[in-house]
């Protein structure tokens, strides 16, 4: 993959809202005809293999549903609760790996499948009638049966590994039955509820799976929300830890190695130019001085958190956002590709070095500055990750009618 | 000396007997092959390859405090629902050093 020979794309059809939970589907979670994922080789932009997702919905807004690593693809289906792993091969095959959802091993179904034959026969008759009604789909996902009362893999996985986590903290069983059923069983529905946000990969063999409430899963600010992110072997199948999202032991992760939490392939400079709290002391004094204004450290430790799972590639690798380079506002320009407010003056690049001067300046909009300087504008940058090459998106959102957007987009080049 | 060096002066002759010189075919990322200890107070096991770690040090840290609340429950507790778990394959002690490994 270091060759960048490749190029992911994803194509989608129309949101359709409030589609009917059918087929194993969440209900809340809305409907994609049509997803494909396309594999092109970018040498002469041959479509070399495509991936397609039929009924489902997965998260292509900044790319939050899917998770780069290497030559491993993440594909979270919301609408089914499935993470499909897929891996690009050389030869240009995108070859799917394993579905975790439904099931967690290769031969769960397999195994439960066989099992099933053995059921009474008024069961049996029961459980065809129910599959009949199924939505026929062109699939590559396992489709969950319907007749099957079973929770799913990974949920039971996650319970089972609470369950005895809470367990082996008391001795005394009477002391056990307590704490279950305080922690455990009275919010028993809750966790039986939790859906599969967002995954990102900590490296080859793990995830790191955010959970939450349906309602989270695809509003946009869910950082109110209650969540809880969860590590998880796909090879052994087994959860190593589960945290809330306010968790201290967390947090302390999240500060001290915050690097790793990017996964990027080993052997890849990508990661040479970006600045964070573990790798750039300019990025730690930040960090600090947010910590220290913090009026609550719970306030702050789950704000911080809120950014787990990492979105692959969300960060510019571009020497510009380097924080022992360079010295520029936060708020209104950074390495994380978000939708900042956006003012008329320009932003300055200072340099951290001698003589400490300012190197160069950017300014979205305009040249002359926008008309009304009363709307509100949002802007947003891409930076060249080698180039020194950027552009700078700025959109002004009218609120009196008619209301129009306008987009400035302007190019940024050094001379 | 024959390495490519010239005939930089060294404490020893042999220090840098064995190095090559950088050959175009190979790639300037691969790292020397072997280290040659340039005293000999302590002599390494002959056999002794220094591999890099294959977790990385935050799934080690997760790994860590995961097994630190299940053996800290053994050691308090006489019964317990699940038994003793096996001892993981890697028993490196802390992060930080080295372990010997023989060469495959």
């Amino acid at each position: 993959m270091e060759s960048n020979k490749f190029g992911l794309f994803a194509t989608s059809t129309a949101l359709i809202h409030d589609a009917p939970a059918v087929g194993g589907a969440v209900q809340g979670v809305p409907s994609i005809e049509k997803i494909t994922f396309h594999l092109l080789r970018l040498e002469d932009g041959l479509v070399l293999d495509e991936k397609v997702f039929c009924n489902d919905f997965v998260n292509l807004t900044h790319n939050m549903g899917v998770f780069l690593y290497d030559d491993l693809l993440a594909i979270v289906s919301l609408r089914y609760q499935i993470i499909h792993i897929l891996q690009i091969r050389d030869s240009g095959n995108l070859v799917h790996v394993r579905a975790i959802g439904e099931f967690c091993r290769e031969d769960d179904e397999l195994f439960l499948n066989s099992n099933a034959q053995g059921m009474a026969l008024s069961d049996k008759n029961k459980q065809q009638q129910l599959l009949g009604n199924n939505i026929d789909n062109n699939i590559q996902q396992a489709q969950p049966n319907p007749g099957n009362s079973f929770l799913s893999g990974i949920k039971q996985r996650l319970l089972s590994f609470m369950f005895r986590g809470l367990w082996n903290e008391e001795t005394e069983d009477t002391l056990r039955v307590d704490r279950l059923r305080k922690k455990f069983y009275f919010h028993f529905q809750d966790y039986v509820d939790l859906i599969i946000w967002k995954v990102q990969f900590l490296d080859r063999h793990h995830l790191l799976i955010k959970f939450g409430s349906v309602d989270g899963g695809v509003s946009r600010n869910a950082d109110h929300h209650t969540s809880f992110i969860a590590v998880y072997n796909m090879d052994t199948t087994e959860i190593v830890s589960f945290y809330q999202n306010s968790a201290d032991e967390l947090y302390l992760l999240f500060e001290q190695f915050c690097d790793h939490f990017y996964a990027t392939s080993r052997n890849s400079m990508h990661m040479n130019f970006i600045s964070s709290h573990s790798n750039n002391i300019h990025a730690l004094e930040q960090l600090r001085s947010i910590k220290d204004k913090a009026s609550s450290s719970s306030q702050f430790m789950k704000k911080m958190l809120s950014s787990l799972p990492f979105s692959c590639q969300s960060l510019s690798p571009s020497p510009y956002f380097d924080q022992s380079l360079f010295r520029f506002d936060d708020k209104l320009i950074s390495a994380t590709d978000r939708h900042r407010q956006s003012t008329d003056h320009p932003i300055k690049f200072i340099l951290r070095r001698p003589p400490y001067s300012l190197r160069f300046k950017v300014k979205p909009g305009p040249e002359a500055g926008s008309m009304d300087g009363r709307a509100k504008k949002i802007s947003s940058f891409l930076f060249h990750p080698v180039l020194p090459l950027a552009l700078s998106v700025q959109q002004t959102l009218f609120l009196q009618s008619p209301v129009v957007n306008m987009s400035v987009v302007n190019i940024h080049f050094r001379r | 000396m024959d390495s490519g060096l010239g005939n930089w002066p060294s404490y020893d002759p042999h220090n840098f007997s064995q190095l090559r010189t950088s050959d175009p075919s190979r790639s300037s990322k691969m790292a020397p092959a072997t280290y040659h200890p340039t005293h000999n107070r302590v002599v390494p096991p002959a056999d002794q390859v220094i591999n890099t770690e294959a977790k990385h040090i935050l799934l080690r840290e997760i790994y860590r405090r995961a097994e630190e609340k299940i053996d800290l429950i053994a050691a308090t507790s006489p019964l317990q629902l699940t038994p003793k778990r096996a001892a993981s394959d890697n028993l490196t002690p802390e992060h930080g050093s080295k372990q010997p490994r023989v060469s495959t």
